[in-house]
């Protein structure tokens, strides 16, 4: 027999999730219709379940029968395991979180943050995909959403550096880890020292490039927070403590995120939140600290190094949620010699398909996929040869979607881009 | 009239209901730093984002738009014409009912869009119409006589259905502003 339902401390999830904002956005649809194009999963399988104004009408009803006065009068729908599985379709599996379809609503509806607090109910109902769960968990017990063990990390960062100190001749080429009162904390996420490892090695030469002072950390280095997909505030909050914590015990100036969405949206705009407090120091994405580098011309690019065409991925937590549009932008301007925007490109571009933890929901593989087509058309439609993505999970899913589409183009992030078209300065002592 | 008085109460008073409900749910402090302004993302929301280029959603649908623009000028007219017997607030009126009527039409006939729908939809559109028809044809006496008590139906569904979103469009558009405007997302800049 099923246990029962926990549905009031569902409810309870879902009312401090949504608060005033998300209620006046449950109540002022009008279902028009007109959010559907901009919604990857309806124009791959055009169906109205995976219409915006569809999938926020089912959470409306749990609003409005149990948050909503018109609840007395019987209205909306009563949360039972019926109503919850619904939801779980229509929010964890029709949507990746990326918002598109908010900035397309006619009546200017934050259809995410409803989302969210859906996910927040269903979460603590224990209706949430096991496997998102699972990740979630295996980052609260090991510091990381991989697993990484501590000697692993160390010996990953070592084994980078000595291959950073052999690509740029400089034998005082550093990766540090744990330097107390580096300007930079930079985090990274896990799929970088564990199957991507020369992106790390591009972070690193770039920090190398510029002269920075930098470091890693040997414990909360991890910048990924599935807590952010789950919706659970109190274990996305303990996730972004260990970065908290990091900062603190090393005394660093500024947390940089690498390439990272959700990252970046975890640590620089929920992580306050979720804790409760602003943090002592500046939370940046590496894609404002590699601009500042070229704009203040402490490392020089030269484009014809990467001469193949080049197109930008915005992800949606970094450019369309987190307001970091133009550095990449810059960047890339002045290192690749043929830039191709996608049409449409910044925040109206399209989600990859990955967002939202989709990449963890093995049970939604197949709409995932079949999401991404849209991003694959965009990304032929450029004829580039390089698809630059500034996050790591989008990465992942453009890879998916390379091999699935046949795009035959070379995925890298931005880092792996500069570092290509960086003009190496001189290492110490040779004239 | 008596009638006109008590719905309009009970439409305001369940409203109102409504918003402090959703007040009720609280506000979070935020922390995190702003990238923009709050403010400049609100003003945003209320006038550039609603002009029909800054929506690919509008873009694509410039009838749809038109009609929606024509169809609320209608409506917000025949609530006019119930105090003012202006034959230029009847027009509009009437225009404005021949625009719900086409939303109507097209909600009954695209599919996807039907399957969208539910009968709140076409209750919602039905009484608007009407009201706004009534005031369009208000220079009949039988439809002057009518139309106080189709403003009287209007009103009393109100409420209960998704025409709320007369207040909660405001309500709405507010904070996806200063959501937006807050993380530097809006005002849109022109692409550098």
């Amino acid at each position: 027999m099923d246990a029962v339902l926990d549905t009031q401390t569902g409810l309870q999830a879902f009312r401090d999730k949504l608060q005033e904002a998300g209620a006046c956005h449950l109540e002022a649809c009008v279902r028009c219709g007109l959010c559907a194009e901009s919604c990857h999963y309806y124009l791959a399988d055009p169906v109205p379940e995976n219409i915006p104004a569809h999938k926020l009408a089912r959470v409306a009803d749990l609003y409005r029968r149990h948050c909503s006065p018109l609840g007395l009068l019987g209205l909306g729908r009563r949360l039972d395991e019926k109503a919850a599985d619904d939801l779980v379709d229509a929010v964890f599996g029709r949507c990746s979180l990326c918002g598109r379809c908010s900035i397309n609503c006619t009546v200017g509806i934050n259809l995410p943050r409803a989302f969210r607090a859906a996910r927040a109910a269903l979460t603590a109902m224990g209706k949430v995909p096991r496997d998102l769960q699972g990740i979630v968990d295996l980052a609260l017990a090991s510091g990381n959403n991989m697993g990484i063990t501590r000697e692993d990390w160390l010996e990953t960062v070592s084994w980078l550096e000595e291959e950073l100190q052999a690509e740029t001749g400089d034998p005082n080429a550093r990766m540090p880890v744990d330097k107390q009162g580096a300007r930079i904390l930079f985090t990274v996420n896990p799929r970088e020292p564990k199957f991507f490892p020369l992106s790390l090695q591009a972070s690193a030469k770039v920090f190398w490039a510029a002269g920075e002072d930098w470091t890693l950390a040997s414990e909360g280095w991890d910048l990924t927070n599935y807590g952010l997909f789950n919706c659970n505030d109190k274990e996305a909050g303990t996730i972004t403590q260990a970065l908290v914590d990091a900062m603190e015990r090393l005394g660093c100036e500024t947390l940089v995120i690498g390439e990272c969405g959700h990252g970046f949206a975890s640590a620089r705009w929920e992580g306050p939140e979720w804790l409760g407090g602003t943090f002592p120091f500046k939370v940046r994405s590496f894609l404002e600290v590699m601009d500042e580098y070229v704009a203040e011309g402490r490392i020089q690019l030269d484009p014809e190094r990467v001469s193949e065409p080049v197109t930008l991925h915005d992800p949606c937590n970094l450019v369309r949620h987190g307001g970091i549009r133009e550095p990449q932008r810059r960047i890339l301007r002045k290192a690749v010699k043929d830039f191709r925007e996608m049409a449409p490109c910044g925040t109206e571009n399209f989600c990859c398909g990955g967002g939202g933890g989709q990449l963890a929901m093995g049970a939604y593989k197949e709409r995932r996929i079949g999401s991404g087509s849209v991003k694959a058309r965009q990304v032929k439609a450029t004829g580039a040869r390089i698809l630059c993505a500034p996050c790591h999970n989008c990465i992942d899913q453009l890879s998916e979607l390379n091999k699935e589409y046949k795009l035959n183009v070379k995925i890298k992030s931005v880092a792996e881009i500069v570092a290509d078209a960086l003009v190496n300065p001189v290492p110490a002592g040779e004239p | 009239m008596l009638p006109l008085a008590l719905a309009a109460a009970w439409c305001g008073l369940l409203l109102g209901a409504q918003v402090v409900a959703a007040r009720r749910l609280g506000r979070r402090p935020l922390y995190a730093p702003a990238s923009g302004r709050a403010g400049a993302g609100v003003f945003y929301a209320f006038t550039g984002a609603l002009m029909p280029w800054a929506k690919e959603s509008v873009r694509g649908h410039l009838v749809t738009y038109a009609a929606g623009i024509l169809y609320h000028a209608g409506i917000a007219a025949s609530f006019a014409r119930l105090a003012v017997p202006a034959r230029a607030l009847s027009v509009v009126a009437l225009a404005g009912a021949l625009a719900g009527l086409g939303l109507l039409v097209k909600r009954a006939s695209v599919a996807d869009l039907r399957g969208l729908s539910r009968a709140d939809d076409f209750l919602s559109n039905g009484l608007a119409t009407a009201f706004a028809a009534l005031a369009g044809l208000a220079w009949l006496p039988w439809a002057a006589a009518a139309l106080p008590w189709a403003c009287v139906a209007l009103l009393v569904y109100l409420p209960l259905g998704k025409l709320r979103h007369a207040v909660f469009f405001f309500l709405s558009r507010r904070h996806l502003g200063a959501f937006f405007g807050r993380r530097g997302v809006w005002p849109t800049a022109p692409q550098e």
